[in-house]
């Protein structure tokens, strides 16, 4: 039986692509670039990368919306919120107790009529 | 409405709700852990020891029922004292403007009777206090003493002061 040789010969396959990558490149068709395409790139950069302004005569509130949502002082808010209610609520709480306790043995030991 | 307005008032109603909630929530909390008992205000006020209240339980447990057994006397003077004002009378003063004389023994018994109730409650407050250490002691009793008779000592003053005219003692 004959064998074939398939394997090419040295040299063959770089000359082959060379010639191959020249063709492809001579029938890609370049897009042509909308006018000012590069400006309208440059101008959207530009527009991102800057601080968003706003317009309006309640800017102040805007940017304290913005402050208060920022999730860290949003949780410390809420919080010292929490922790402050507590305290007032146990201090409260504490002397309401104390005067409902001493209305109470005062009721026991000095009823109404002796008072 | 702006967005941001809306934002801000919800955060500000949160803020408001989280605040409202922890502040009953505490109050709730210290009301429920306290003692019902009706001598822990003692307990408490003056931190007496457990052997101090021990002692103080059982000055109690014999005062009230010399007090109950008072305060049943003092309810029966009363009924005896509206019996003799009949129902005619106002504020037992009769149709001809003078106080019956049986109302009057009886108002007069009755005095009598809350002066030795009132002398007894002293004695009791003493007695306990005198269980305490010193200086919660002495607090104790000028409390007590300023909860039970201070009351008729504000009144006859305001009522001293409102008639525009004034008690001179010696």
């Amino acid at each position: 039986m004959n064998k074939e040789n398939i394997n090419p010969a040295p040299g063959f396959a770089e000359a082959s692509d060379a010639k191959l990558s020249t063709l492809l490149r001579a029938t890609r068709v370049a897009p042509t670039l909308p006018p000012r395409f590069q400006e309208g790139v440059w101008r959207r950069i530009e527009e991102a990368a800057a601080p968003v302004k706003v317009t309006g005569g309640i800017a102040w509130l805007d940017a304290l919306v913005t402050l208060v949502l920022r999730p860290r002082l949003a949780m410390a808010t809420a919080a010292v919120l929490i922790v402050a209610g507590a305290l007032l609520g146990v201090r409260e709480g504490s002397q309401a107790a104390r005067q409902d306790a001493q209305a109470r043995y005062l009721a026991v030991v000095a009823p109404n009529s002796l008072r | 409405m702006n967005r941001s307005l809306v934002i801000l008032l919800g955060a500000l109603v949160l803020g408001v709700a989280l605040f409202g909630s922890s502040y009953f929530a505490g109050q709730r909390a210290c009301r429920m852990t306290r003692s019902a008992d009706d001598l822990s205000w003692l307990r408490d006020e003056f931190h007496l020891s457990d052997a101090e209240m021990a002692r103080i339980q059982k000055l109690h447990e014999g005062y009230l029922p010399k007090c109950a057994e008072m305060c049943a006397k003092i309810a029966a003077k009363k009924s005896e004292l509206e019996t003799a004002l009949g129902p005619d009378t106002h504020v037992g003063v009769n149709s001809t403007t003078n106080v019956n004389p049986v109302a009057q023994q009886k108002l007069a018994e009755l005095a009598a009777l809350r002066a030795q109730c009132q002398a007894q409650m002293l004695q009791h407050f003493i007695e306990v206090s005198q269980t305490m250490p010193p200086e919660p002691g002495r607090r104790y009793l000028a409390e007590m003493q300023r909860l039970t008779l201070g009351f008729h000592e504000q009144t006859e003053q305001s009522m001293s002061k409102s008639m525009g005219h004034e008690h001179h003692q010696p």
